[in-house]
C-alpha cells in the first residue's frame, strides 16, 4: 500500500504498470512496506512447512480439541470475507449500482479471505496429500463435505471475478485479446455472483451447522428448522451482516494508510446501513434462539445453562458481550442515520460488528470442544503452540501482499481518482 | 467421487445435494466456456476495438463523458451512456430537432481561444479533426489543443495504407518521453495514406494532417462528431477541464483569465504528468 508521496516530480519506477492518474508511492517506499510482510510470510511457511514434514504433533491440538487456532480463524475470516458475495449479490442481482464503488476492492478481500482459508485447511488437514480424498470419496453425512464442496467452489469463482479487475491493469489491457475476455467475461458476472451467493449461503450455513448437529455437545447443539439447524442460518445473517462492516473498515484502513480519498462517505454509510439492518435482525433471531437453547434445547439434554458459564475465563459475561455488547449496540448505532454520519461512530459501530462475529465463532469452536460434556470430562484448555500463530500469521501477511499489490496496480476504487482532485482542491480551501 | 461410494444411497436427499452442487458447477463452467467462445467471436468479427473503447469509456471519470449537448449548453447536466457515439443514441435527435428551432450562439469570439479553431471541418471529443476534401476521402488531424498536448512525438506508430480504422478505435499512437498515447480514430474507413507531419508544419499549419481516409461508405453518418459553433463551446469546455487537471492536484481549483496554452505540454511536464493529462484529454484512461 504505502504512502502517497507523489508531491512534487518523484515518481514510481513501475509507473507503466500504475493505472494513469492514480497516484502512488515511490517504488522504494513500496519495497519498504511489503518487505515486513514477506519476512512474516516466510516465517509462516516456515511453521507450516514443519507441520506438514513434521506433523499435526507441532501443534497443541489433539484428538480433543480438534478445532483451534486455525479453524476459529478460518470461521472468522470467511464470515469476514463474505463481502465479497454480499456486494456482488447487492450489485448485481439487487442492481445496488452504488456498490460499484467498492465492489473491486470486496472481491479482492473475499478472495484473500478465502484462499487464505484454504491455505490454512490445507495445513490443518494434516495430511495435504490425501486432501483430494473429500471430493472423491465424501462422506455425504457431513456437514464438513457441504463446507468443502462449497468453498472450493466459492473460490474458483472468486478467482474468476478477481480475473477481470487483474486484467484491467493498465499494461495488460494493451493486449486486445485480454480486454476482449475480461468484457465478455464481466458481462456475465451476474451469473458468478449468483454462484458466488448460492455457494457462499451454503457454506456459511454449513459451518454454522456443523456445530449445531454436535448432539455430543449439547453447548452447541441446536434443534432443527427443516433440515438445518438453528445455526445453519444464523451463521448464514451474521456472515452477511458483518461483510458490509468489514468491507467499510477495510475501505477506511487502505484510505488511511494510503492518505487517499477512495469512495464517497455516502457509500461507507450505505454499507453500514445495510450492515445494521440485517445486523439488528441476526441479533433479534440470536436472542430467540438463545432463548430456545436456554430454557429447552439445553435442559431436554439434562445441563443447565449456568452449568456452561461456571468454567472461567467463560463467563456469562461472554454471552453479554457476544449478544449486547457487539451485536445489539453496533446495530443500533448503525442504524440511526445521524450515527451513521459521523465517521468515528460508523467505524466504532463497524469494528464492534466485525468483532462480534469473530467472538462468536471463537465460541463456537473454542469454548464448545472446552466443555465437559460428560461426568468424568474435564475442563480443557488450549493455548496454540508457536507454529499455528506462525502460519496464521503467514496467512495473513499473504493476505496483506495480495491485497497491497492488488492497490497498487489494479483499479480497486473506480471513484479514486475523481475523489482524489476533490480532496486536494478542499485541502488546499481549507489551508 | 461416485454414486456407490462411502455411504451414497440412491435417496431424494443424497440426488438433490449432488445434483445441485454438480448443477452449479456445470453452471460455472459453462459460463466461462461460454465467455471464451464470445471473445474468439468478438475477434472473428473483429469488435475488438469496439469493445477496447466501450471499456475505456466506462473507466473515464464522470467529467470525462459529459453529453456534447450539455457542453453545448443545451441541457444542464447530462452524462453520455453511449460512448460519444450520437449515431445510435436516443436523445440526439431530439436535441437536434431543438438545435435546428434554436441556433446554438456562438460560445466565442473568432480568435478568442489564442489558438486557431477553424470551423471548416468536423471534430471528434478525443481531439481529432476530420475534413472532408472534394474527392471523396477525408483528411485527418489533430486539433490545436491535441497538437500543444502531443508536443513533437519521439516517434509514432502510423497505420499502413489499406488499413480499416473503426470510430473510436486505434487511429495512431505516438510515443514521448517513454509514454505512449493512442489516439482515437473520429470515423470508420480505410487508410489511404499516413504522415507524420515535422515539427515545424505541426506547429505552424492547422493543415496538417496525418492520415488520408476513404470513409466506409458514400455518405457517411457523421453523426457523431462535433460542427459549427458546438465546437468552440467543446473546446472552451476542453481548456477548462485541462486547466482544472492541472490546477487539482496540489492547489485549488483555479481557472486562468489570460493566456493560451504553452506550444508543447510535454516539455514542461513530467513524463508521468504528461501521460496522465494527455490519458484524460485523449480520452484513454
Amino acid at each position: 500500500m504505502g504512502r502517497e508521496c507523489t508531491r512534487g516530480r518523484s515518481k514510481p519506477m513501475d509507473s507503466h504498470l500504475i493505472l494513469r492518474g492514480l497516484e502512488r508511492c515511490t517504488f522504494r517506499k513500496f519495497l519498504g512496506w511489503i518487505l515486513p510482510w514477506i519476512a512474516l510470510l516466510a516465517f509462516g511457511v516456515y511453521a507450516a512447512g514443519r507441520c506438514l514434514v513434521l506433523g499435526l504433533n507441532q501443534t497443541n491440538m489433539d484428538n480433543r480439541f480438534a478445532f483451534g487456532l486455525w479453524i476459529f480463524l478460518d470461521l472468522t475470516i470467511i464470515a469476514l470475507g463474505a463481502g465479497a458475495f454480499f456486494t456482488g449479490f447487492l450489485l448485481y442481482i439487487l442492481k445496488r449500482s452504488e456498490m460499484k464503488a467498492v465492489i473491486n476492492s470486496a472481491v479482492v478481500i473475499g478472495f484473500v479471505c478465502y484462499s487464505g482459508a484454504v491455505c490454512a485447511l490445507f495445513v490443518d488437514v494434516g495430511q495435504p496429500l490425501r486432501s483430494w480424498f473429500t471430493f472423491w470419496h465424501p462422506n455425504v453425512h457431513s456437514m464438513l463435505t457441504e463446507v468443502t464442496f462449497c468453498i472450493t467452489c466459492y473460490l474458483i469463482v472468486l478467482l474468476i471475478e478477481y480475473v477481470p479487475i487483474f486484467l484491467k491493469n493498465r499494461k495488460l489491457r494493451q493486449v486486445p485479446s485480454f480486454l476482449v475476455f475480461e468484457h465478455e467475461l464481466h458481462k456475465l458476472t451476474y451469473v458468478f455472483a449468483g454462484a458466488g451467493t448460492f455457494l457462499s449461503f451454503f457454506h456459511q450455513g454449513s459451518l454454522g451447522g456443523l456445530f449445531g448437529v454436535l448432539r455430543g455437545r449439547p453447548f452447541a447443539f441446536r434443534p432443527e428448522l427443516g433440515i438445518w439447524p438453528s445455526t445453519f442460518f444464523l451463521f448464514i445473517l451474521s456472515a452477511a451482516a458483518v461483510g458490509p462492516s468489514f468491507v467499510l473498515l477495510t475501505t477506511w484502513l487502505v484510505s488511511k494508510i494510503s492518505r487517499k480519498v477512495l469512495v464517497r462517505q455516502e457509500i461507507l454509510s450505505q454499507l453500514g446501513r445495510i450492515s445494521g439492518i440485517l445486523l439488528a435482525a441476526y441479533v433479534f433471531l440470536k436472542c430467540v434462539d438463545t432463548l430456545i437453547w436456554m430454557n429447552g434445547t439445553s435442559r431436554a439434554a439434562g445441563f443447565d445453562v449456568h452449568e456452561f458459564y461456571t468454567y472461567q475465563p467463560f463467563g456469562v459475561w461472554i454471552l453479554f458481550f457476544e449478544i449486547v455488547v457487539l451485536g445489539l449496540v453496533p446495530a443500533a448505532i448503525l442504524l440511526d442515520s445521524k450515527k451513521r454520519a459521523s465517521m468515528p461512530w460508523l467505524l466504532s459501530a463497524a469494528a464492534l460488528a466485525c468483532a462480534g462475529v469473530a467472538l462468536n465463532r471463537f465460541v463456537m469452536t473454542i469454548q464448545t470442544l472446552a466443555l465437559p460434556t460428560l461426568p468424568f470430562d474435564r475442563f480443557l484448555s488450549y493455548w496454540p503452540s508457536w507454529q499455528e500463530s506462525a502460519t496464521f500469521l503467514g496467512v495473513a501477511a499473504y493476505g496483506v501482499l495480495v491485497y497491497s499489490i492488488s492497490f497498487r496496480y489494479l483499479n480497486l476504487f473506480p471513484q479514486e481518482r475523481e475523489l482524489a482532485a476533490d480532496a486536494a482542491a478542499r485541502r488546499e480551501v481549507r489551508r | 467421487m461416485f454414486p456407490g461410494v462411502n455411504g451414497f444411497h440412491w435417496t431424494a436427499g443424497h440426488l438433490i445435494f449432488l445434483g445441485v452442487f454438480y448443477s452449479v458447477v456445470a453452471v460455472i463452467a459453462a459460463t466461462l466456456v461460454r465467455s471464451l467462445l464470445r471473445s474468439r467471436k468478438d475477434f472473428d468479427t473483429g469488435k475488438a476495438e469496439a469493445i477496447r473503447w466501450r471499456e475505456d469509456f466506462s473507466d473515464l471519470p464522470a467529467r470525462d463523458r459529459k453529453c456534447r449537448h450539455e457542453l453545448a449548453g443545451e441541457v444542464a447536466e447530462r452524462l453520455c451512456d453511449n460512448a460519444f457515439d450520437c449515431r445510435t443514441c436516443l436523445m440526439h435527435p431530439e436535441f437536434e430537432r431543438a438545435r435546428a428551432t434554436r441556433a446554438i450562439k456562438p460560445a466565442l469570439r473568432e480568435g478568442a481561444l489564442g489558438f486557431p479553431l477553424p470551423l471548416d471541418r468536423f471534430y471528434h471529443r478525443g481531439h481529432t479533426w476530420v475534413k472532408p476534401q472534394p474527392d471523396g476521402t477525408v483528411l485527418i488531424g489533430l486539433d490545436e489543443l491535441g497538437k500543444r498536448m502531443m508536443g513533437a512525438p519521439d516517434r509514432m506508430e502510423l497505420p499502413a495504407p489499406g488499413t480499416r480504422i473503426r470510430t473510436n478505435g486505434t487511429a495512431w499512437l505516438a510515443g514521448r518521453n517513454g509514454a505512449r498515447l493512442r489516439v482515437l480514430a473520429p470515423i470508420d474507413g480505410t487508410v489511404l495514406a499516413a504522415h507524420a507531419p515535422d515539427e515545424t508544419l505541426m506547429k505552424t499549419r492547422n493543415e496538417a494532417w496525418i492520415l488520408r481516409v476513404r470513409p466506409d461508405s458514400g455518405k457517411p453518418n457523421w453523426k457523431h462528431l462535433l460542427y459549427g459553433n458546438e465546437v468552440s463551446a467543446w473546446m472552451m469546455k476542453e481548456l477548462e477541464r485541462l486547466q482544472l487537471l492541472r490546477s487539482s492536484a496540489r492547489s485549488a481549483p483555479t481557472l486562468a483569465d489570460g493566456g493560451v496554452p504553452v506550444a508543447d505540454f510535454a516539455a514542461t511536464l513530467d513524463k508521468r504528468e504528461w501521460d496522465a493529462l494527455c490519458g484524460e484529454m485523449f480520452l484513454e484512461p
